[in-house]
Formats: C-alpha cells, structure tokens, sequence
C-alpha cells in the first residue's frame, strides 16, 4: 500500500502568519480574536472576530491592500485575487519553502492542488453593484475570477502554474477537509505524487455576518470569553478568515527528496446526517458515523487515538451533538482520548477550518504535544464525560482525529500519524 | 465636437479613476474633457497604458514608437486590454465594442483608433504584421536583395526592421577590412518597404489590386545619412505614404538604429501599375496552406487581442 505525509505547512491564520507563532500559540493558548471595528455599530450586536494582522485587505482594489513585504505579488496577479486569494498566496509561498519544493517540483503533471473558499461574498457584492451601477460593459473584466466560488482556485493554480489535478471544494464548514481527504486519495490511487491542500476565507464582514441571523455567532464582547466549545457559557462561534496550506507527498517522494515529514496521513471517512439543511443531527450520527469510517479505512482501532481535535465551534447544539457522537466511537476509552477544539483560540475558519486544524494536528504530531482546551471554565454537563484538558499536555500523541461538519449535516473524519 | 459640461464632482471622479496613472495623465484627460480637443487623446491613452504595464516594462513606453506591440513587448494580455479599455471608456466618455478591440495590436492601432473613434472618423484598416517568410512570399524582390526581415503594414504607414548579419555579399567590399551598410542599400530598404506597402497597405478600389511586376523607382529627394550602421545594427524602417496618384506614390522615409536616426529621405517616388485582383497573385492568407508549402504562416504571425475567456 502506498502511504501519503504531510511534508510542508503554510500559515495565515488569527494566532500566526508563519508555523513558529502558530505553534507557541496552540501551546500556550493564545487566542487571536479582537474587537473588530467595521462590527462597532449599534445594529450589529456580533463585536468579535479572529483577526488577521500584518494584512490590510479592506478596499475592494487590491492595489491598495497591504501585506508582509517578504511577499512579492505582481499586479498581473493580484488583480485577480480575493482576500482570502492573497492569504493563500502567502500560505503556499510558505508551504513550499517549508517543504523545500523547487519549482520543477511544483509545476509538472503529478502534482495537483485542491482548495476550498467560500468565494469572497464582499468582492461578488461589489461588483454585481458596479454592475447595476456604472452598465453591464463597464463592470471589471476580472470581477467573476475574483469573486465566485472558486476564485481559490483559479488563482493558484496560475499563479503557481499548477499541471495536475485540480477543484474546489464546497460543503460548507467540512469543504477543507474533503479536499484534503480527496487528495490523499489521489496520491494512494497513484494519480498524482503531490497535492496541495488549501483552505482560505476572507473572514470580513460580508463572510461572517451573514451567520448572525442564524443567530449562531457569539455576541460576546469580551474577546477572551467569545469562544468556548465545550463550554455550559457558550453562545455561537467566533468567525475567522485566513489561509493555510498542507503539502501531501507520496512515501516514493518523501524518500527521493529526503524531506521529514510533519506526519502521516493514514486515511479518511465521511457520512452525511441525512436530517438538516443547517441544525446537525442531535445524536451526532453522521460525524460518528465518520469517524468510524475513518478509523476502518485507517486501520486503527478507537483504543489506539490519543487525541481528537474536534470540530466544535462553540454553538450550543454543534458541540453537543459532537460529543454524542465522540461517545458513540469511543465507548469505554473515552476517558483517556482527550478531546480539544482548537476553534476557541482561532475562531471558526469555516471553509478553512479542516485544513487549518489537520495543519494544527500535524504541528502537535511533530511537536509532541496536545492543545488544552482554551476558555473552558464550567463544561457543559452534556460534555462532561469527555476528556477535556484545560491546559496543553506535553505529550507526544502517537494517533490523532480531526473532525469537521458542514451545512446539509456533511461530516468528515481525518486520522493522522506521528512519523517515529 | 463641443464638450459636455465638466463638473467639480467629474473632477473628482476622474481623479479617482486615474489615481494609479501619472500627473500629466490626469491633466490631458481634465484638458480633454473641459475642451474636447482630440490633440490631448494619445498622452491620456499611452498614461493609461502605462498604469497597466508591469514596472520594468514602462520605460519602453517612454520613448514608444507607434510599433510597439502590446502583447509581445509590453506583456499585455486580453484582459489588461479589457482594464485598458474600461478606463479609457471611463475616462474619455466614449463606448468601444469588442470587435473594435480584435485589431488593436500596437500602440500606434490604440491611439488611432481612440482619435478616429473621437473625431468621428472611419476606423482605419487594422496593421497588418508580414513576417519574413510573408515578405518574400510577396515581394518581387528576393534574397539575396530582400533587405526586410519583418513589417507591418496598416493604410497610414509600414514600419519594418532589418538586422545587419555581416553575411552581405556586398560587405566583403564595402569597405576593406571595415564592413559599411551602404547608404544606397539603406535606400533600397526604404524603397522596399514601399512596395510592400503598395502591395499589402495601399488601399485600391474593390477588385482591383496593384501588381509586383509594375512597381518601380523613380526618384527621391531630401536623402541624408546621418550614422554609420554597422553588421549587428537592427535598422528600423519607416514609410508614410505622402501622395498617391496614378501610377506614382511618393512617401517619406526614415531609419532608425534603437533610438539614433541613420537616414532620412524627404521623398522616395515610385511608380505601379492597378491590375483586376483576379490576375494577382496567391493572398498572403493562403500562403502556407497550400499544398506543399513549407510556410508557417500561422505560427508566426501575431495573434490579435482577443477576448475570449477560458470560463
């Protein structure tokens, strides 16, 4: 059988822009939320966000956003891009140092790249107003690129002259997962030798707020107590934007190459509700469901996972609705799986979140260590079974599972692997 | 053309629009649009060129002539032109059709083509570009006489280049032990630049074509040399056409080595002679689809600004 690991990261996220920062904050758990200030208007109750600093992508030109000076972007490029285009730009840059890819590496046909965004809601309003605004042959010839579902991408696999496979991603919150999912599988059937996987938003006002009236966003003002999965005072998630990005590689490259890998990827699951457009399934059934899936394709046995970094978000029936189906898998060992969601120090990254937290998994795999449970002062009584460290253990996990969830009930269950 | 009112608010707006161009940009297109003088258009369309060329790519534009091309020299893709020509649109307050945009292929097409739009005139046929299988395909004369290795041809005037190999025959005497592009040969360039812009530019009525077998010199005027061109020097050719009547066509002529003019001559006059278009010879369109021809017609010619989405 053919084995697949994650050889590079790629970080643009609310706790750090570069894998050090990252890495000190999942550990000494330092959130990355502040009191955001488009939000600072009395009719909008919703006050914080996961920030993204050292960027300023805030005008619908991009000519006029700010970033990291060690990032050079041509024009050609940059007009295409959403913000959420500019963050994943960053995070390949860094992937791919961090993997230490040359470019023949990146650009030939068994190298592909999958992604998910949610499109940039704030550049598809803009121009759609241009275009009732100024006439139909007057709106931007590159709005479309920049702004639909997909404008991921179409921007990188050009700018970095992408070869291989390649799409997007859409089921919501689990749509980062699924590419990653997606891509392991393309290296294990033998289609391609590496992927990268990309999740990115723009986490401004026009991603996050349409969840207000949902009334799923936390309105808490304070940003230490905003988000707290788990937890009986929780109120809603806490959006984020951001970007990460995994390198995957086939065990033949790892060995060619000689690169150290993060971790492995040891395989996959997933399984629908079958119950909600948006309310997951109250006894869990389809994330279980999932992570059994992933486990059996994985070949591991619940006894063997250490750690599970749960998708939690902080809403009040979510968490719940995780933690029954936690139970369900785990059975008599869960007690000793401890169970953590990195979301109270992130945010919810949606579309980005299944990339960003498998990234924070193999971080913990490398490291050897396991992120407390941040925030978390009075657990829920209907979590109160489960293993939740308050602080960060300095342990080394052997086995680890991400969980993620998205609209329409899609589940998606990732088991990763401390390389020895 | 009397102006539109120009208002403080319009000001603003066309502020806004040229931020990212350049000072004397912004003030042609103020000048513009408080006068409606077409004489202010090319600075407004070479700065909003320039705004969307890549930095390293501007200085050509500094001392652009109207040859340069915009997908081949400044890096221009459809796209960009399409920013191009929103801005301009925005800006000179004119609307421009996509089929409009299919020809424009050098500076020189942009800027006639916006005046031609402003002053109300017809658009001018699009520059033809003859690469140099094309030229000998067409010309009467051949090598080792062809003294063109590239031209395009519009109605207003041809431009063409040629690099001094060294290899000329003539060389190896002219002179001893220093090898001189002879300013009659430099002549000769010009006068065949001509021909080809009588075979391939000069318009004629409908079904009438003038013949390579008909043309001929007959005199110039005004010829100066001004630099010593050497094997490695690529000569820039020019010709306008000045005057045509039946059977003489005067033009005036220069060459240019990069930026250093080489020879100027005030009038270069030859005859030709009008045929039915049935007794021409093959169209340069056919030329490389004929069987047994080994041309590669379409992979060396330039291709068109076309706006055509991979979506």
């Amino acid at each position: 059988m053919p084995r697949v690991f994650i050889t590079g990261l790629g970080f643009v996220t609310s706790i750090g822009n570069d894998t050090a920062t990252v890495t000190r904050h999942l550990r000494e758990l330092r959130h990355g939320f502040e009191v955001y200030p488009p939000f600072q208007k009395p009719d909008i109750p919703v006050k914080v966000i996961g920030t993204i600093k050292e960027f300023t992508t805030d005008s619908t030109d991009p000519e006029d956003w700010t970033f990291p000076a060690a990032y050079k972007i041509k024009r050609e490029l940059l007009r295409t891009m959403a913000p959420n285009g500019l963050f994943a730009h960053c995070a390949m840059v860094q992937a791919i140092a961090d993997a230490k890819l040359a470019d023949a590496d990146i650009s030939q046909p068994e190298t592909g790249l999958y992604a998910a965004s949610a499109g940039s809601p704030y550049l598809l309003h803009h121009h759609h107003d241009r275009l009732t605004k100024v006439g139909v042959m007057r709106c931007s010839p590159l709005g479309i690129v920049a702004s639909i579902a997909g404008t991921l991408n179409f921007n990188l696999i050009a700018a970095f002259k992408i070869q291989g496979s390649s799409c997007g991603f859409s089921s919501a919150c689990a749509s980062s997962a699924h590419a990653l999912g997606y891509a392991y599988d393309d290296i294990m059937l033998g289609r391609q030798k590496r992927m990268f996987v990309v999740g990115a938003e723009d986490g401004n006002v026009d991603a996050i707020l349409p969840f207000a009236g949902m009334r799923t966003l936390s309105l808490q003002t304070d940003p230490s107590l905003a988000s707290r999965p788990f937890d009986a005072g929780r109120d809603g998630f806490v959006g984020t934007g951001g970007s990460v990005t995994l390198v995957l590689e086939s065990e033949d490259e790892v060995a060619r190459r000689g690169v150290r890998p993060y971790a492995e990827v040891l395989g996959w699951g997933q399984a629908s509700d079958g119950w909600n457009v948006a309310i997951s399934h109250p006894e869990g059934s389809g994330s279980a469901a999932s992570m059994t899936n992933a486990l059996r394709a994985a070949a591991v046995s619940p006894a063997q996972v250490d750690y599970v970094n749960a998708h939690a978000t902080s809403t009040l029936i979510g968490d719940v609705s995780e933690a029954r189906a936690l139970r369900t898998v785990f059975k008599d060992h869960l007690p000793r799986v401890a169970v953590s969601s990195t979301k109270a120090l992130t945010g919810h990254g949606l579309s980005l979140a299944g990339a960003m937290e498998s990234a924070f998994c193999a971080l913990a795999l490398r490291d050897g260590f396991i992120p407390g449970c941040a925030h978390l002062t009075q657990v829920d009584p209907e979590c109160a079974d489960l293993n939740l460290p308050r602080a960060t253990e300095n342990r080394q996990p052997g086995i680890v599972v991400k969980n993620s969830s998205g609209f329409g009930g899609a589940n998606v269950a990732l088991v990763f692997k401390r390389v020895a | 053309m009397t102006p539109k009112p120009f208002a403080p608010e319009d000001e603003v707006a066309l502020r806004e629009a040229l931020k990212r161009c350049s000072p004397s940009t912004f003030e042609a297109a103020v000048q513009f649009r408080k006068t409606a003088n077409p004489e202010h258009v090319p600075a407004v369309v070479i700065g909003v060129i320039e705004r969307f060329v890549e930095p390293d790519l501007r200085m050509k534009l500094k001392d652009a002539d109207d040859d340069l091309r915009l997908i081949e020299d400044l890096g221009i893709d459809s796209l960009t032109m399409m920013e191009i020509v929103i801005l301009v649109e925005d800006v000179l307050q004119m609307t421009i059709n996509n089929d409009e945009l299919r020809n424009l292929r050098t500076v020189g097409d942009v800027k006639t083509f916006i005046d031609c739009k402003i002053r109300g005139l017809p658009l001018p046929k699009p520059t033809k570009f003859i690469p140099i299988e094309h030229v000998a395909a067409v010309m009467p004369i051949q090598p080792p006489f062809l003294f063109l290795n590239e031209a395009s041809v519009s109605s207003a005037s041809a431009n063409g280049k040629y690099k001094i190999t060294g290899q000329e025959f003539f060389l190896q005497g002219h002179f001893k032990d220093n090898p001189v592009m002879p300013a009659s040969i430099m002549l000769e360039a010009l006068g065949q630049l001509a021909v080809l812009y009588l075979l391939e530019g000069a318009p004629t009525e409908p079904g009438k074509v003038i013949s390579p077998q008909t043309i001929f010199f007959t005199g110039c005027e005004g010829v100066r040399a001004h630099r010593i061109c050497k094997p490695g020097d690529i000569l820039t050719l020019s010709i306008k056409p000045k005057r045509m009547k039946m059977p003489l066509a005067t033009f005036e002529g220069s060459i240019r080595v990069g930026q250093e003019k080489a020879v100027i001559a005030e009038e270069i006059t030859l005859t030709f002679g009008i045929v039915e278009a049935a007794e021409a010879p093959v169209p340069i369109s056919a030329i490389g689809h004929a069987p047994g021809s080994t041309g590669t017609a379409s992979a060396a010619t330039t291709p068109p600004l076309r706006v055509a989405i991979n979506a």
